[in-house]
């Protein structure tokens, strides 16, 4: 994935810093790893609001269907016809039926992703930060989206980047930028200089790596 | 993890099980996989051919002569199973905001109490004033005794989250826990940037 370009020590440690950074952590309230100042935000598990509302409105529209239904065949009525059409289905329909291997197949499926979602964290949206010193209960999240915003302004601050495109995901960044004057390697030590050091600020619990690559555009 | 959390994850568990094991069920009797493998399921087994129906005669028939407890017994059932639905899904659409907080001192002499929304809305305008900060929304949740604040903010394209959380926690946060003499609530805080177009910072 990182090309054979990357000088050394970028892909290294996540907490590694590249030489070329001044030393301004020292300044920073919210500088890694220093003792008693500020801790880490762990990942908070989603409550799976939607998808238990979902659920439970499913079951409780076919639960109430099936009740309405009972009682009115109970009252001396005939079956509605949804009921009637599903036992003559089932009846019939032997369980090699296409028909029936294509409905299990799909119970199977959404079963396995209810249970993924259950057994898993969620908000992948969210990245959690370090938070500041003297709120030991706050609890801080940057969204991804706007974690790539910040970073593609203070790309476009290096001399000789024209364009850049970041995408964060939730171990690794990277950022892709054209290059319209300058030599493209010192505007890549520049860019990783640049964006570490910005990333620092972003004050992320687990800095992730960053992945610089450029491109030399001149047209 | 918060207790409507537990029991939404160990709800969607088991419905996941339900579905993954009929699925399976009749999945192993479509495609022949006893008899491919020759297993021999256990007496009682629902399906073990791929000629069986999920609905058979022989189960219609010993269903509709169970005696005069069998609809009732149905009836509650399913009314049991939609009571508990509706308070599922009820209970993710709820949110419990204390209404008012008891402030001043320990003990809190009676009735002076500080609204949430009060609190919320100056917090809010403290954040919002911040440097950085294009917009900032605060909800106080949980009970009066143990309430939460959610804090959502909004930066501008010169706001560094870092410096922010700094800003907030001296700030805003601090002169709440000052006026209202209550300890620090637990707080989230949710960072957001505008999106805007790339621009050169001159």
């Amino acid at each position: 994935m990182t090309p054979g370009s990357t000088p050394p020590g970028r892909s290294g440690a996540p907490s590694a810093h590249p030489g070329a950074v001044p030393p301004a952590q020292a300044t920073s309230p919210l500088a890694p790893g220093g003792p008693g100042r500020g801790h880490r935000t762990h990942r908070t598990w989603s409550p799976r609001r939607i998808t238990a509302a979902l659920v439970a409105a499913v079951i409780l529209v076919a639960a109430v269907a099936a009740l309405v239904d009972v009682i009115a065949v109970r009252a001396g009525r005939p079956a509605a016809f949804w009921r009637r059409h599903l036992a003559d289905e089932l009846a019939t329909r032997p369980v090699d039926d296409v028909w029936m291997l294509t409905g299990a197949a799909v119970a199977a499926a959404v079963g396995v992703w209810l249970i993924v979602l259950a057994l898993t964290p969620g908000r992948r949206r969210w990245l959690p930060l370090r938070s500041p010193a003297g709120c030991p209960r706050l609890r801080a999240f940057l969204d991804r989206e706007g974690a790539a915003v910040l970073l593609r302004d203070a790309a476009l601050r290096v001399p000789g980047v024209g364009a850049a495109r970041v995408l964060v995901g939730r171990h690794r960044i990277k950022v892709r930028a054209d290059v319209r004057f300058r030599d493209p390697q010192r505007v890549k030590d520049d860019l990783t200089a640049v964006l570490g050091e910005e990333c620092d600020q972003l004050a992320l619990a687990r800095p992730p790596r960053i992945v610089v690559r450029v491109r030399q555009r001149t047209d | 993890m918060s207790p409507r959390s537990a029991l939404n994850r160990s709800l969607l568990a088991l419905a996941g099980l339900v579905l993954l094991g009929g699925g399976l069920l009749i999945f192993f009797a479509g495609l022949d996989v006893y008899r491919w493998h020759g297993l021999v399921p256990p007496a009682g087994w629902p399906l073990t051919t791929p000629a069986d129906v999920l609905l058979g005669s022989a189960d219609r028939a010993r269903w509709s002569s169970q005696g005069w407890w069998w609809w009732p017994a149905v009836i509650a059932a399913l009314v049991l199973t939609a009571l508990l639905a509706l308070w599922w899904l009820l209970a993710q659409l709820r949110r419990r905001r204390p209404g008012s907080l008891p402030v001043g001192g320990t003990p809190p002499p009676d009735g002076v109490e500080l609204r949430d929304r009060a609190l919320s809305d100056a917090i809010a305008a403290e954040a919002g004033a911040l440097p950085g900060v294009d917009d900032a929304a605060v909800r106080i949740t949980g009970r009066p005794a143990q309430h939460r604040t959610r804090i959502r903010l909004t930066l501008s394209p010169e706001g560094a989250p870092g410096t922010t959380l700094t800003a907030l926690c001296a700030g805003p946060l601090s002169t709440a826990r000052r006026c209202t003499g209550l300890p620090d609530p637990p707080t989230e805080v949710r960072l957001q940037a505008r999106r805007h177009r790339a621009h050169r910072v001159k």
